[in-house]
Parts: structure tokens; sequence; C-alpha cells
């Protein structure tokens, strides 16, 4: 019963450690920004030209840009570097479990995204007049936190395949296509082919970004919490096994 | 042409050192496959709900992607090994030092030595999505077209070349400074026609950070034909880039004072 409070205290521990050691690469983080919203905001130039009297796609946009920001995951820098100089074996004699830190890490280089960012989404919303149904924002809020909880699995996912090749760069980059391009980024995903919606629907990329930024903007595309929560446990239990397979064969490359 | 020699045979370790890991070619190639289709299925769904976007048409976006893509397979070959993250490797590892004793030119050494091989799969790529975006056209490129188009493309490379050695020079005053992140971000804006976007940003993307003349210009020479103006504003600007490009590296290493001392 002391196990998850030990757990919560000790996460809020590493957020903390991790949000001061990232205030002093401010200049990186904002680099970071810039990345993160490029692609939403090449999505919206592109669909305003295509739906110029539409101020729901603008809407859309600015929900997507906060939703990017407040759920980017970097695993592929933060986690797998550590398999590939070794120090991962640290983390793995330390009397917690490895996660936690990546959790950490990744909550505060998040936390930061949004501050730092914070100010290109109010500027786009000022720019395109732009206004939020307030109570639509806040039934955004649960799908917002399972979506951060998917792209966090996601990603994680991917990363775990350092353990087998030195290309987890290319791998997590492949990802993030898939999610740029059924996700919600690229286009939204009601305007998507009859066929390509259908299947993007049933994927879990929608509810990484689209689903809670078109909850926000009032936009009602479909998708739910319970689509959403199934992708988490089905995540959640690859991510299991691919860690323990993965930690097998480390070790077995160190001994 | 001792340089040419020397990045020929950069090239060839290169070559040799890429093919040698078949996991690491494999997700090379699938990442180059992937990049591209996902740009042009972004595209592609755009036109299930327009017959134009800003005036481009389907086959004439397919043009453009094309050129932004073989521009980008020759940056990411011949460019990226060098530069990328140089305020690291080149300037807080040291790596310069080694440069600066060799016989040859340090910015060559810097900025060209090393190749990426295998990156060329996406000016091959390239070619073919040009060549589908030219036969989908309504009519053919006419011969000046062909010819300005090769010019501005040898422009919009050396452009190219001369804005990552300028970011790689800024570490020279300021070494924690780190704009990769940003300059590839950037980058992805070339992708699109500079008519897509807002009026600040399409004039930024012209006159300020060229990314204009990566795709777009050259891409309208190709399909409307050559302008004597673009033409030598496109020329003009590749030379004064590279100009500046190289007094700024100058002007870098007489503040250098190594990595070791």
């Amino acid at each position: 019963m002391r196990t998850l409070p030990r757990t919560g205290a000790l996460l809020g521990f590493r957020l903390r450690q991790d949000v001061l050691e990232w205030s002093g690469a401010w200049w990186f983080l904002l680099t970071l920004v810039v990345q993160a919203v490029v692609a939403p905001l090449i999505g919206l130039f592109v669909w305003s030209a295509v739906y110029p009297d539409d101020p729901a796609i603008g809407r859309y946009y600015v929900a997507v840009i906060l939703v990017t920001l407040m759920t980017e995951s970097f695993e592929q820098h933060t986690f797998s570097e550590r398999i590939y100089d070794g120090t991962l074996s640290h983390e793995l004699l330390r009397p917690q479990p490895v996660v936690l830190g990546v959790i950490g890490t990744n909550l505060a280089v998040r936390a930061w995204l949004t501050l730092l960012g914070a100010p290109i989404v109010l500027l786009t919303a000022l720019a395109l007049r732009v206004g939020f149904d307030w109570w639509a924002v806040l039934r955004a809020v649960p799908y917002l936190v399972l979506a951060a909880a998917l792209v966090f699995l996601w990603t994680f996912l991917l990363s775990l395949t350092a353990f087998w090749t030195d290309r987890v760069h290319a791998v997590v980059g492949f990802g993030g296509q898939v999610m740029f391009l059924l996700g919600g980024t690229a286009a939204p995903i009601g305007v998507l082919p009859d066929g390509w919606r259908r299947v993007a629907e049933v994927l879990p990329f929608y509810g990484m970004n689209g689903l809670p930024a078109s909850v926000a903007a009032g936009t009602g595309a479909g998708g739910s919490l319970g689509y959403q929560l199934v992708w988490v446990v089905v995540l959640v239990g690859v991510v299991v096994v691919l860690w323990r397979a993965g930690v097998r064969r480390y070790t077995a490359v160190g001994s | 042409m001792k340089l040419l020699r020397l990045l020929g045979a950069g090239f060839s370790m290169s070559l040799r050192r890429s093919v040698a890991f078949r996991i690491n070619l494999f997700f090379d190639v699938l990442l180059a496959f992937t990049g591209l289709g996902t740009a042009i299925a972004a595209v592609l769904i755009v036109f299930t709900r327009a017959d134009t976007l800003a005036g481009w048409s389907m086959a004439q976006f397919l043009v453009l992607i094309g050129t932004y893509q073989l521009i980008t397979g020759l940056r990411s070959a011949f460019i990226d090994p060098n530069l990328s993250w140089f305020p690291e490797t080149g300037i807080r590892n040291g790596k310069l030092d080694g440069y600066l004793l060799q016989p040859a030119s340090s910015l060559f050494l810097s900025s060209l030595s090393l190749s990426s091989p295998l990156q060329l799969i996406q000016f091959v790529l390239g070619i073919g999505v040009l060549g589908w975006g030219i036969a989908a056209a309504d009519r053919s490129p006419s011969v000046g077209g062909v010819a300005s188009w090769l010019l501005l493309v040898v422009a919009g490379v050396v452009v190219t070349w001369a804005l990552s050695v300028l970011l790689a020079c800024l570490a020279f005053w300021a070494p924690k400074l780190q704009l990769d992140v940003f300059y590839h971000s950037a980058w992805q804006l070339g992708r699109y026609p500079t008519d897509v976007f807002a009026r600040p940003l399409r004039i930024l993307l012209t006159y300020v950070f060229p990314m204009a003349l990566i795709a777009s210009i050259p891409s309208t020479a190709l399909l409307r034909g050559p302008r004597l103006g673009v033409l030598v504003a496109g020329v003009a600007a590749s030379g004064g880039a590279a100009g500046l490009a190289v007094l700024t590296w100058r002007a870098g290493l007489r503040r250098y004072t190594g990595a070791t001392s």
C-alpha cells in the first residue's frame, strides 16, 4: 500500500529535478517549440487556403498546436541514448523503476514547451481571431491527458528498439510521420477520404492529437475516451513485453 | 581539382562504411520512402478537396516536392554530415582543431569532407517524383525552362551550403547556441509554395531566409518558363550567400583560439 505514494514522491522529485535542469537550456527548448509548431502551422496555412471562410479550421489548428506542445515526447534522445552510451546500467541498478526517470524528464520537457510555446498559441489565435467555447475546452482535458499518455507510450515503445538497432532516430521518425499523417495534423480527420478516415479512426494516432483538438475546437469529429483507453492498455502491454525482452538482451550484451 | 579528388575519396570511404551495416541501410531506405510518401499523401489529401492550392495544381505540386526532395537529398548527403551540430562536434569537442592542422582548406574540410551516401536515396526518389509531376502536367516544360530550373537548383544548393556554413559560424561567437533543430524545422516550409503562407512569412521566406529558392522558384521556372530577372536574382543570391559564408568563416577563424588551448 505504501508503494503508490512512494512512487508518486519519486516521480515528483524527478520532475522537479528535470524542470530545474532544463531551465538552463531555454534557448534549445525554444528551438524545440519551433520544431513542434511548424507542422501544425503548415497544416493551418494549407487548409485555410482550401477553406478560407471556415473559422473551424483556425480553431482546430490552434488547438492542435497546443496539444502538440503539451504531448511532445523525446524518448529517442532522453532514453535511447542511455542504451547507446551504456549509462542505462546505472539506472537499472537503482531501487526504482527506470521508467520513472523517463516519465519525469518527459513531463518536465512538456511543461517547458507548453510555457514557452504559449505565446505562439496566443498570437496565432489572436491573428486568426479564433474564439473558443470554454466548456468544450474543459471537456477536452481528459482527452488531452489520455493523448499525452498515448504519445509517450508510442514514442517510448519505438525508443525501445534501441536495444536492437542503432537507428532509433529513424524508427521514431517513421512513427512521427505516421502520427502526422493519420493523427489529424496533416489534415483534420473529417476531410480525409472515407477509406482513410475509417482507418484513422481505428488506429491510435488520432487519439494522440486530433481527437483532443477537435473536442476543444468543438468540431465534433468521432472518437471517445473508451477508444483512447483501449489503446493505452494495448500500448502498455506491448511496452512491458518489449522492455523485458530488451533488458534481457541488454544484460546479455553487457555481461 | 584537388578538392574534387578529396570529395570523391571521402564519398568512397563513407559509402563503404555505410553499406557494411545492413540493418542501418534498411532503416535509412525505409525512412526515405515513408518520408516522401507522407509528404505526397498530405498533398494528395488536399487535392481530394480542391482543384488548385494557392494557384498550384497537383502536377505542379509534385514538381515542387520532387525538386525539394532532390535538394534535401543533396543537403543530407553532403552538407549535414559535416555541419550538423557543429557547435558541439566542431568547436566544443575540438574536431575543428584537427582540420586546421591538415593541408587543405579548413572550410572545405569542415563543410564537405564527410558524406552520407545513403541519403542520396532521397535524391533519386526526388527525381522520380519530379518525373511524375512533369508527366502529369498539362504541358511539357520548354528547353529554356529546364535550363533555368537546373541553374536555379544549383543556386539553391549553393545557398543551402552557405546557410549551413553561416549557421555553423555562429558557434565562433556563441559556442552554446545550437540552431540545428530550428534550421531543420524551417526547412520543412520549403516543401510548400510560398504563395500558401501569409504575407509576412512569405516575405521572410523569400528575402531573409530564402527557402523559396530551394524549391518554389526553380519549380516555377520549370513549369512556366525562364524569367531573366529571377535567374539573375537567383545567381546573385547564391553568389552573395557563398561570399558572405566564406568571409564569415574567415572572421570566425581569426577569433577561434582552439578547443584544446
